[in-house]
């Protein structure tokens, strides 16, 4: 028997009980994306831990990686603002650290910086040993996104507490550099 | 001319199914690349203890991409909208409760980004529209599958 069209209106508890098994499905579909996650986690080359960490957690423990003793107690690092900081860039007196993730940086970044990613700190300061090694007594510009950002504080803070005599913080970081439409570099650093 | 209309109303589904589909798996992609940036995004919200927030990173976006998947197939339709409906419920939710509170975070929705109030509503609308739209998905789909068993021959 074949039922009409008027016959076909779905009946409301018919509905519902589909719901329940679509809501089931979505369930089970939930359960193996996170069973994927942790797969794909498992064999990245930067596990997450099960536990989140904050960034401040996660730079102290890059930091204790650098040194022996736990990072002390210092003033907050000198700032300064746009006028200046691009008088330092353009005359390259300068050493402009960018402590953003390596993405941003590749994305677009200022004249002449070097990646010191907050979140890859001990890394990339093996990586920039060359270049950071020469400039203990060297005037050091750390910047970050912008605005509420304090990952160019934590790196000049951990840059003092390694031994940099002349570290400041650019608080405008790359959202007010790029806004005044100064030059950018994109890319690894040149 | 009923037929004309109903053609005419799967056609405007699947548009709308592969539109929300290609956000998704955009959004899934953007995230599953940096699960350490996203995991902090979901800590700005201060919603989650710390033991979910690494596990919803790992988890949502590879779930994301399984939504957008599942709403490419016609098959899967249904399952898909119902659980882009849910997430973007969710994520509604959690920006909503956010600007309630005075937060002005980055949402890590597509990627990281400056914090912004703007683009926190922006955020918002957004998930209003794709919550409408994958209700509409599941309905349609759910509704005319019903539609089409009720209508197939009964065995006697």
């Amino acid at each position: 028997m074949i039922t009409t069209r008027r016959d076909a209106r779905p009946i409301p508890g018919g509905l519902a009980r589909k719901l329940v098994l679509d809501l089931l499905s979505v369930f089970a579909v939930a359960v193996a994306s996170l069973g994927t996650g942790l797969l794909i986690d498992r064999f990245s080359s930067r596990p997450l831990p099960l536990i989140y960490q904050t960034p401040e957690e996660r730079f102290d423990a890059e930091l204790s990686s650098l040194i022996a003793a736990p990072p002390f107690a210092l003033p907050p690092a000198t700032t300064i603002g746009l006028a200046e900081f691009r008088s330092a860039v353009e005359s390259k007196r300068a050493l402009i650290l960018d402590a953003r993730s390596a993405p941003l940086f590749m994305q677009g970044h200022v004249p002449g910086a070097f990646n010191l990613a907050r979140d890859d700190f001990a890394h990339d300061y093996r990586q920039l040993s060359g270049v950071l090694k020469p400039a203990t007594d060297k005037p050091i510009i750390v910047y970050c996104s912008g605005g509420d950002c304090h990952d160019s504080r934590l790196v000049a803070n951990a840059l003092r507490t390694l031994g940099f005599n002349d570290v400041s913080v650019f608080t405008g970081g790359w959202e007010t550099w790029s806004a005044a439409r100064l030059p950018i570099a994109t890319g690894t650093a040149q | 001319m009923m037929r004309r209309r109903d053609s005419a109303r799967d056609y405007i589904t699947t548009v709308l199914a592969l539109a929300v589909a290609a956000v998704f798996i955009y959004a899934g992609i953007d995230k599953i690349r940096d699960p350490l940036e996203f995991a902090d995004s979901i800590a700005a919200f201060d919603i989650l203890p710390a033991t979910l927030i690494d596990l919803l990173a790992l988890g949502l976006p590879p779930f994301e991409i399984a939504c957008g998947l599942l709403l490419i197939a016609p098959q899967t339709r249904k399952v898909g909208a119902l659980a882009v409906a849910i997430i973007s419920a969710v994520f509604f939710a959690a920006v909503l409760s956010a600007l309630a509170r005075g937060l002005t975070l980055d949402c890590g929705c597509f990627g990281s980004g400056t914090p912004s109030r703007g683009r926190m509503w922006a955020e918002l609308g957004l998930d209003v529209l794709l919550f409408a739209g994958a209700l509409l998905i599941y309905l349609r789909t759910r509704v005319s599958s019903l539609a089409q068993s009720t209508l197939s021959p009964r065995r006697p």
